[in-house]
């Protein structure tokens, strides 16, 4: 347990900081690597939660395909390596502001319901978890569940693809 | 470990995220605090399915797989709007990409 | 290793057949713009609408079988409810395909992938019509939304046409993340997707905490930015004059109905047992909506940003019912909401339909170019006075049908707020006639800029947009009780 929350306090420290800089970096490049480590810490959040789908799923679609599209994105748009003009409006007070004043009242409403509540023990084998709530529970409920959800999200993936292909090519 | 641990890590990221949507005027710099945003979510949907025994479990790890994937969707489609103004603009500049006034 | 059981699903592929026929045109589209390139470019419209066309059959076998298919646990539903929205999104979706036919293909647009997106955002409308999952109505939302941040930039050259794809992108996908961050809250507390659970577990005690509250505010609030309200419609007006002039009408229709929907089914079948939160919010968001969109509407001299805002402002009449449905009860509201959305489609998209065959001649969309239509084109002049009087409500018009369920539904049981909201109603109704009325007078009274008087040639598939739109207007306006029959089957199934 405690090594958990070791685990935990290094992950929470590493991601929170890592936002911070992606935010206020005034290097695209920078940002875009700051956001690698929030994504990484968030995946090993994920396996503390006992989710090892999702945890591979990030690593793989968020810092191996996104991350590269944002890098991409950078490059051709031909953002300078070093450091640029100003990347910020001048609304960084008002955002700061606003910014808070949201996590105030989000920290308020989950202390004030969710409290103590400790998180389950689950003493179970590799094979129980898997046939419960694991990969293979999960990708039987994809595939009967959430079958409709699924079917459609491959229409929007296609219709992204093509449109992002029509409006990004030269002609 | 608490639940509430994890849910004030989410809610953290998301106040950062809304913060760099409303501070940056990069376009590429927004869209990645929106990435902030979604990984908030992604965290409270499976950190919450650990309370409710295995049906929301499993509900809350495949909300947050449709998250990314929508994610991924978007950002391709984000880059190539984005793209396509920096080649008519030569800008990313979301102050300068304001001929209406709206 | 310890398999995890797998049950395969049951599915009716009856109550399924409007999705497929739809997945299948839409894909048919997309290979013979492939094969046959230039020669086939305008079968591709023709196979859109006739696609629409065909999904509409199952619906019409699915409402003469009659009732309810739940599928999914209650995940999705096709009720009374989904079916008439279905029809009102395919429906919108044809008249979408026949205005753009000209205007896409003489313009130097991708012909093909342009109705395959319009068709895919179509479909993501038809799925969130039956979504009742967080999950469903999370992903139908960003299908139909996706295609429409891209259609919005279709005008690649444009940099107007950039602005309005990227305003509309980051706005929309901002919301979707707001939207997003509010359901898992919601998840949190009742551990499920499924709306019906969620609204037993929300209504049954110890619902009223604040973390609640939170939730259904920025679920709502992630809405709002969908059917622009004010104060989250800063995208809209730029997003409707730099989109091509067709998607401006689907925009302002099809996908604002389907934003209303998707709130519909949210708020009356989740969130029913705590109108103590968004009857207020919803008062608030109607009222300025409303006002903000005709205030900005009476400044603007350009027909198509005037549009944009007289839409922002019919938004805020549709948002009334919610405000008082907590005591009128689910079902009235969702009445009045359904009939304002199927009267609104007709006249709405028959004003852009007008306008643009009038702007197929002047190339432009200033109000002074509208300047002495009559003496050129009285036909046009006729219809663009049907269609902007049947906006601000004046009776035969069908708009004023629209305007009186909202009036109803307000004063069927009055508190004062609903009376306050009412009289709202009422005084935005009178400023919405005198910027719909000045779009007439320069039709009718003011000289005709440049002399030019050369008619205007409006080919057919515009024509019959306009032709259908001005026939639904009139009839609508004349015997209400063919919208008010399919309102009032529409309230949600069993």
């Amino acid at each position: 347990m405690i090594a958990q929350n070791i685990a935990f306090g290094i992950l929470a420290a590493s991601s929170v900081l890592a936002a911070i800089r992606m935010v206020t970096t005034k290097n695209v490049v920078h940002a875009a690597l700051y956001l690698v480590v929030v994504l990484g810490s968030v995946a090993a959040n994920y396996i503390l939660l006992a989710a090892e789908f999702v945890a591979v799923v990030q690593l793989l679609v968020y810092i191996g395909a996104i991350v590269v599209l944002f890098l991409f994105g950078v490059m051709l748009t031909r953002a300078k390596l070093g450091h640029e003009g100003e990347l910020d409006n001048d609304q960084r007070g008002l955002a700061a502001v606003t910014a808070l004043l949201i996590l105030g009242i989000l920290g308020y409403v989950l202390v004030d319901y969710f409290g103590d509540d400790k998180l389950p023990q689950l003493n179970r084998t590799h094979e129980q978890l898997n046939a419960t709530r694991g990969t293979g529970a999960v990708g039987n409920a994809i595939f009967s569940t959430y079958l409709i959800p699924f079917e459609v999200v491959s229409v929007l993936l296609l219709a992204a693809l093509v449109g992002a292909i029509v409006l990004a090519r030269r002609d | 470990m608490l639940l509430n641990q994890f849910l004030l890590l989410g809610a953290v990221l998301f106040c950062i995220g809304v913060y760099g949507v409303l501070a940056r005027k990069n376009g590429v710099l927004v869209l990645m605090s929106i990435e902030l945003i979604l990984n908030s979510v992604n965290i409270n949907l499976v950190a919450f399915g650990m309370m409710g025994g295995d049906a929301a479990a499993i509900t809350g790890q495949v909300f947050a797989l449709f998250v990314i994937t929508v994610a991924a969707a978007e950002v391709g489609v984000g880059l190539a709007i984005v793209l396509l103004i920096y080649r008519n603009r030569t800008t990313v500049d979301l102050d300068e990409v304001d001929l209406m006034k709206g | 290793m310890l398999a995890a059981a797998f049950s395969r699903p049951e599915i009716d592929y009856h109550a399924f057949a409007p999705e497929i026929v739809l997945v299948g045109a839409l894909l048919l589209i997309l290979v013979v713009d492939l094969l046959f390139e230039d020669r086939a470019r305008w079968a591709t419209s023709t196979l859109a609408g006739l696609g629409l066309l065909g999904a509409l059959v199952p619906i019409l076998t699915l409402a003469v079988d009659g009732g309810d298919r739940s599928m999914f646990g209650g995940a999705y539903v096709v009720d009374n409810f989904a079916l008439v929205l279905k029809a009102l999104f395919l429906i919108g979706g044809y008249l979408t395909v026949l205005i753009s036919t000209d205007y896409i293909g003489e313009g130097d647009y991708y012909e093909g992938e342009y109705y395959f997106m319009l068709l895919s955002s179509l479909l993501g409308m038809l799925v969130i019509a039956s979504a009742r999952d967080l999950i469903s109505i999370f992903i139908a939302l960003e299908t139909l939304s996706i295609p429409a941040y891209l259609l919005a930039g279709w005008r690649k050259r444009d940099l107007k046409g950039n602005e309005a794809s990227l305003k509309y992108y980051l706005l929309g996908v901002f919301a979707s993340g707001v939207m997003l961050y509010g359901m898992s809250l919601i998840f949190g507390v009742t551990h499920s997707t499924v709306l019906t659970v969620i609204g037993e577990r929300l209504a049954g005690g110890g619902a009223s905490v604040p973390i609640v509250t939170v939730g259904i505010l920025f679920v709502i609030i992630g809405f709002a930015f969908k059917v622009s309200a004010v104060p989250f419609h800063a995208w809209a007006p730029d997003t409707y004059e730099g989109a091509p002039t067709p998607i401006t009408a689907y925009l302002s229709v099809a996908s604002k109905a389907a934003g209303f929907v998707a709130l519909l089914s949210l708020v009356f079948i989740a969130f029913e047992g705590r109108s103590d939160v968004w009857q207020p919010l919803f008062w608030v968001l109607s009222a300025l909506t409303m006002t903000v969109g005709n205030v900005i509407a009476l400044r603007q001299t350009n027909v198509i940003r005037l549009l944009a805002y007289s839409s922002v402002a019919q938004a805020g009449y549709m948002l009334a019912p919610f405000a008082v449905a907590g005591h009128t009860g689910v079902n009235q509201a969702v009445e009045s909401v359904v009939t304002y959305l199927l009267v609104y489609l007709a006249m709405n998209i028959g004003a852009f339909a007008v306008v643009m065959a009038v702007a197929r001649k002047t190339r432009s969309g200033e109000l002074s170019s509208f300047g002495g239509l009559f003496e050129y084109a009285p036909g046009l002049t006729v219809l663009t006075s049907i269609f902007f009087f049947a906006l601000a409500g004046i009776p035969p018009l069908g708009g004023w049908y629209a305007k009186l369920v909202i009036f109803r539904t307000l004063l069927d049981q009055p508190t004062v707020w609903s009376v306050v909201l009412a009289v709202l109603v009422g005084v935005n109704s009178a400023i919405g006639l005198y910027y719909y009325a000045s779009v007439a007078r320069e039709t009718w009274m003011r000289p005709v800029p440049d002399e030019d008087r050369t008619p205007i040639s409006v080919p057919s598939s515009l024509a019959a947009a306009i032709g259908l739109c001005a026939i639904a207007t009139l009839a609508i306006g004349v015997v209400p009780q063919i919208v008010a029959r399919f309102a009032h089957l529409a309230p949600f199934g069993s």
